[in-house]
């Protein structure tokens, strides 16, 4: 059957805006790790190192996980004066990520 | 007598009206409309996201929520681990994904040649090559002087068309195995939509290649290095829709193979079912002979042994 390419233009945004908008439908939909599916902000609960992210503060992963800033800041060498209100992603360096602290965090907490 | 003449009168009145039927649009100019469109979005946000700022009090996405390589990239984690993501990754890339692999299953690869911005980007960097070359002889004369001295490099096309494979594996083999975005640093579209952060990562000198060789090439990096195209080419021999050649039509003047921007040798294929076609039907647009060339439905699978 021979098919028009208009009719197939049309077919392929169909299909693919179509995926789009049934699972934003179903709530199955999120654009940023600072907020869930259903809108809610996301809150670091200190049960899980993978909670971590970069948009993170300094003083927020401290609090959540009972480890204070000072002991994180002289791990990975980085200047003790540091404010707490720093975003993890702020701080990168070659010796310090969000993927190095977590495990870090990983590390520290299970001795 | 009367009635020839009502039968002309007639026919020549309702002329406009057949005009007016014509689409308003040619095929490749809509299909150049949609791809603007999304790459017009992806722009939006990007300027949105930057003129926002990290610390914005509304929740601005990335560029990067929209990108479905991402989902690509995470869904081995997001399936071990019960729902976490590797860094960069939102829910939105996987349902991306899910979109990209549908639109294969059912047409082909059509998400590379009607919607991905980066593909609408070597497709435009293309256009102008040939802009340029039509009204400024001496570049005209380059490229064909360059073209010819590189043509013997035409025989490593094909085994460098397996080499996006290899990215594939990597990209998603390394961040399943690190929990993070191995091939991110190297990404172009990574590097085009974080542009504005001032870091120079090797996805940078990647887009600055990719966008000098489509001056020469047309859709290098769809051609030999793009994992998604990789993966969406492959769902997308599961399709029913397929590019076919009615031989008896067909006078083999290659028209078609010229046009295709991922150089398949359309005119000694019967049906098109190479892996990397993108169904941007600029073949099928080229085609100066009246159904030689056609999009058609048929079994999903058949004709694969037919390949090229």
């Amino acid at each position: 059957m021979r098919l028009n390419v208009f009719v197939y233009g049309v077919l392929v945004l169909a299909i693919f805006m179509g995926t789009i908008f049934t699972a934003r439908a179903a709530g199955y939909w999120s654009t940023s790790g600072r907020i869930t599916s259903s809108g809610e902000a996301v809150t670091l609960t200190g049960a899980d190192v993978d909670e971590i992210k970069g948009w993170m503060t300094l003083g927020d992963v401290a609090a959540a996980y009972g480890v204070p800033e000072q002991e994180i800041l002289a791990a990975f060498k980085l200047p003790l004066e540091t404010p707490p209100a720093k975003q993890l992603k702020e701080l990168e360096s070659d010796s310090f990520s969000a993927t190095s602290l977590r495990e870090w965090l990983k590390e520290r907490l299970t001795r | 007598m009367e009635a020839i003449t009502r039968s002309k009168v007639s026919k020549t009145r309702l002329l406009p009206q057949v005009r007016k039927l014509a689409p308003p649009l040619g095929q490749q100019a809509f299909r150049h409309t949609i791809q603007a469109g999304f790459a017009l979005f992806i722009l939006f946000v990007t300027v949105q996201h930057v003129l926002a700022g990290e610390n914005a009090a509304t929740t601005v996405p990335s560029p990067e929520a929209y990108c479905p390589l991402g989902g690509l990239e995470t869904l081995y984690r997001y399936v071990t681990s019960g729902g976490k993501f590797v860094p960069h990754a939102h829910l939105s890339n996987l349902v991306l994904l899910a979109a990209v692999f549908l639109t294969a299953i059912l047409a082909r690869s059509a998400f590379c040649g009607w919607v991905c911005p980066l593909g609408f980007l070597q497709d435009m960097a293309g256009g102008f090559s040939g802009f340029i070359q039509k009204r400024i002889p001496l570049v005209e004369q380059a490229v064909k002087g360059l073209k010819s001295r590189w043509a013997p490099l035409a025989v490593i096309d094909r085994p460098l068309r397996l080499l996006k494979y290899g990215v594939l594996a990597w990209a998603v083999g390394g961040a399943a195995l690190y929990t993070n975005m191995v091939f991110r640093d190297y990404d172009p579209w990574a590097a085009l939509i974080n542009i504005t952060e001032i870091s120079i990562r090797p996805g940078l000198f990647v887009l600055g290649i990719l966008i000098l060789a489509s001056f020469f090439v047309q859709r290098p990096w769809c051609r030999y290095a793009c994992p998604l195209g990789a993966v969406s080419g492959l769902m997308g021999w599961l399709s029913p829709v397929r590019v076919k050649r009615e031989a008896s039509l067909c006078k083999s003047c290659a028209v078609c193979s010229k046009a295709c921007p991922m150089g398949l040798p359309v005119h000694k294929a019967n049906t098109v079912t190479s892996p990397d076609c993108t169904g941007c039907l600029e073949c099928v647009a080229a085609c100066p002979r009246k159904g030689a060339l056609e999009l058609k439905v048929e079994m999903p699978v058949a004709g694969i042994r037919k390949h090229q």
